[in-house]
């Protein structure tokens, strides 16, 4: 290091300890021996997070929230704003990619059973985030003003209409008017760039002191090795250290996911950018085969197959508070999923349902 | 030798890492920095009729303000309506037949010369032509 | 050039036309009355939410009144007024065919506009139908086959360059513009043909190609910058996968020692 660089580590360090958060942290952060490669995906989260922020800003400077002129904002974006393909290819591919990476992430914590005490806190801060990672979702999906924006939000907001007695009022907050339109744009946009991403930052925030106050929770497999106990929290001071030998796992597949990312935003967008989303929203004709993302298909599908809506709105919710609460059910002390055949049944079987039930809207 | 290794592969890393962050960097920050505005509107076209003797018209050349004059009749001028002190647009004063800066008071004849105030350069001229019933400036 | 307009407007649209009452009617009919829903229903004017009443008038909306004349219904056109019936929308074609042979000749044997393209059933204007039992009817074969030879290249080259359009458009590429010079190039191009004068479409040929060029060069234009995006993309996801090996390399090396 330069004496240059090193001076100003030392006023830092003066300042604001900055080495020592470093060696906590990093270098005598212990993480357990038996870390395996699914504990980086927090990680990958928070990168793929970042370049949503880093793109949705970009997009921000250009788009325009009015019915009027939204979808063709979007146009000069991609078509005339310097490189804005590749912020709006980045922003709606990297949205589908953190999806995909929260349900890993979320499934490899409920099959290594690390959503147990003490860590109940850390699920439900989880289970929020994806919560709000679908509401960005859905609520990004609007903003071009496209066909497909148009409809799958007409039907998703109309699904809440099947609620008794308040549902013809839900439907009003959600969409602002009888039907989709202005007002709609207007509070989706607000939540999309503002709230959400403020709840997100806050929960993660949450989520990450949760993490290291708690302390990372020991594979279930392989060699453990020695766990101190500080009242609830855990040390692992045979544990491997986080900096390097972890963050190099770490790098290794935050890399292999930016190089998909990049793969699918640049060489085949269209897998996530439907031929209705080039077409600009008209409110007067329905395209055919209207479906929602893949990632809402199940919901969509259990609404169709249940007696009535609000069954199927019952169900989802059911489903959703019992997941939500899941520590707070299943509070036995094993985490192994080969020691506990009946999770480990309802793990399998739970997630072949939801393919099945989306495989099935797919094509229904 | 496992250092030597180690050291070797840190180095790639950071490397690499520093290729892609301009490789995708420098694009990204090209998503706020478009076309100059040169090029796309190279050439102003003017009506005759809309500058008259001793009047002025300020039209848009190449994204920034300019103003078109007839100081004699059949002759026409084009100046940057920017003012060179601190880039306000200055104001055409038809009674003096002068131009008068709003921000500082700096002051330019017809053709660009700084008469008075702070601006330390007069102001660029334009090229014109005359086509048909036409000025075109640029 | 208005109605070229929004008849392009209208293609973009491709609304799929209402219930009417003459469709109520009329579909549930046997035989003379009926089969002209069936025809109507694989045409090109029901692809493009052309009704019934847009050209025989009449109100689409009252079943009781629905065919009457103070309601604006038409009925069915004289052969001889069918060039004018059609050319209330084919503004530019009906001039172009009332100047040629074939116009001149209405009333005394010479076909009109449903001769050639059916009525109900009608399909969008294709080269396929100039054919040696249709112009044969009246021409010696050959006539037919050279003013087909004659428009085939151009009509080809249109085509080709709107299946081109297709995937860029696919790829959110802005390709409105040069939709709309090629949906007007073809339109150019096949009033021409009306003239049926072979010396007046090799003419038109030319201009027509010239127009096709153009487009032709921006489409290369947006290939070529589908190839740059391609080329920094490849080095970009090529960087990242050489990042994730040095990672996994970097891991290993460090996992000796644990």
């Amino acid at each position: 290091m330069t004496t240059l660089a090193r001076k100003a580590v030392d006023w830092l360090d003066e300042r604001v300890g900055i080495r020592e958060a470093f060696r906590e942290n990093a270098t005598e952060y212990r993480v357990p021996r038996n870390i395996n490669v699914f504990y980086s995906l927090g990680t990958v989260l928070l990168v793929l997070f970042g370049l949503q922020f880093l793109t949705g800003i970009l997009l921000l400077a250009h788009y325009v929230p009015h019915p009027d002129q939204a979808f063709d904002s979007v146009k000069r974006i991609v078509n005339e704003v310097p490189y804005g393909w590749l912020a709006r290819n980045l922003h709606a591919v990297g949205s589908n990619l953190a999806i995909v990476v929260l349900l890993l992430h979320m499934l490899s914590v409920i099959f290594m059973g690390s959503y147990k005490k003490p860590r109940e806190l850390t699920w439900l801060s989880g289970f929020i985030l994806f919560n709000l990672g679908l509401a960005l979702c859905l609520t990004g999906y609007l903003l071009p003003w496209s066909q497909l924006s148009f409809w799958a939000t007409t039907v998703s907001t109309e699904a809440a209409g099947s609620v008794p007695v308040i549902g013809e009022y839900l439907v009003r907050i959600a969409r602002g008017a009888p039907t989709v339109g202005g007002a709609t744009l207007g509070r989706f946009f607000a939540l999309h760039v503002v709230v959400l991403p403020l709840g997100l930052l806050a929960i993660i925030g949450a989520h990450l002191m949760l993490v290291r106050r708690i302390g990372i929770s020991r594979p279930p497999f392989g060699k453990p090795g020695e766990v101190v106990k500080k009242g609830v929290h855990e040390d692992h001071p045979d544990g491997i250290p986080f900096f390097p030998n972890y963050v190099a796992e770490e790098i290794a597949v935050v890399s292999f996911v930016l190089a998909g990312l990049f793969a699918i935003a640049v060489f085949s967008p269209e897998v996530f950018i439907p031929a209705d989303a080039l077409e600009p929203a008209d409110p007067f004709n329905t395209p055919a085969h209207i479906k929602p993302e893949w990632y809402f298909l199940w919901a969509y599908q259990t609404l169709k197959i249940m007696p009535t809506e609000f069954i199927g709105l019952a169900v989802q919710g059911a489903f959703m508070t019992f997941l939500a609460l899941l520590p707070f059910v299943d509070r036995k002390a094993e985490r192994h999923p080969f020691r506990r055949p009946l999770f480990l049944s309802l793990f399998v079987g739970i997630i072949a349902l939801f393919i099945g039930i989306s495989v099935w809207g797919h094509y229904s | 030798m496992a250092d030597n290794r180690r050291r070797f592969l840190v180095a790639a890393i950071g490397t690499t890492g520093a290729a892609l962050t301009a490789l995708v960097g420098w694009p990204l920050l090209r998503t706020l920095t478009p076309d100059s505005g040169e090029g796309a509107d190279a050439q102003v076209r003017v009506p005759r009729k809309d500058v008259p003797v001793g009047g002025a018209k300020f039209v848009q050349y190449k994204g920034k303000p300019a103003v078109v004059l007839q100081p004699e009749p059949g002759k026409f001028t084009a100046l940057s309506a920017v003012c060179t002190h601190l880039g306000c647009i200055v104001k055409f004063k038809p009674e003096q037949g002068d131009f008068e800066c709003p921000c500082h008071g700096g002051r330019f004849d017809t053709k660009g010369e700084v008469l008075a105030g702070p601006p330390p350069e007069p102001l660029a001229t334009l090229a014109v032509a005359v086509d048909g019933d036409d000025i075109v400036v640029g | 050039m208005i109605p070229l307009f929004t008849l392009l407007f209208s293609l973009s649209a491709a609304a799929a036309p209402a219930d009417t009452a003459c469709l109520q009617c009329h579909g549930s009919m046997p035989g003379r009355l009926g089969a002209p829903v069936e025809e109507w229903k694989q045409s090109v004017h029901a692809a493009n939410g052309i009704s019934c009443h847009d050209c025989h008038g009449g109100d689409p909306t009252d079943p009781a009144n629905a065919m009457s004349p103070d309601r604006g219904f038409l009925g069915k056109p004289e052969p001889t007024a069918v060039p004018d019936f059609c050319g209330r929308c084919h503004v530019g074609v009906a001039d172009d065919y009332k100047g040629s042979l074939h116009g001149k000749a209405l009333g005394a044997g010479g076909p009109n506009c449903v001769t050639c393209h059916g009525n109900h059933a009608v399909q969008r204007a294709s080269l396929a139908i100039i054919d040696e039992q249709r112009c044969g009817a009246c021409h010696a074969p050959d006539r037919a086959m050279k003013i087909k030879a004659a428009l085939q290249a151009t009509d080809d080259r249109i085509g080709s360059l709107e299946a081109a359009l297709e995937p860029l458009h696919r790829q959110a590429f802005d390709v409105e513009d040069m939709k709309g010079e090629l949906f007007q190039a073809r339109n150019d191009f096949h009033r021409l043909f009306h003239t049926v004068q072979v010396s007046r479409v090799e003419a038109g040929a030319g201009k027509v190609g010239e127009k096709l060029d153009a487009v032709q060069a921006s489409i290369d234009g947006v290939h070529a910058e589908i190839a740059r995006r391609h080329r920094w993309g490849g080095v970009v996801v090529g960087l990242f996968v050489l990042m994730g090996l040095l990672g996994v390399a970097l891991r290993r090396s460090l996992h000796a020692e644990e």
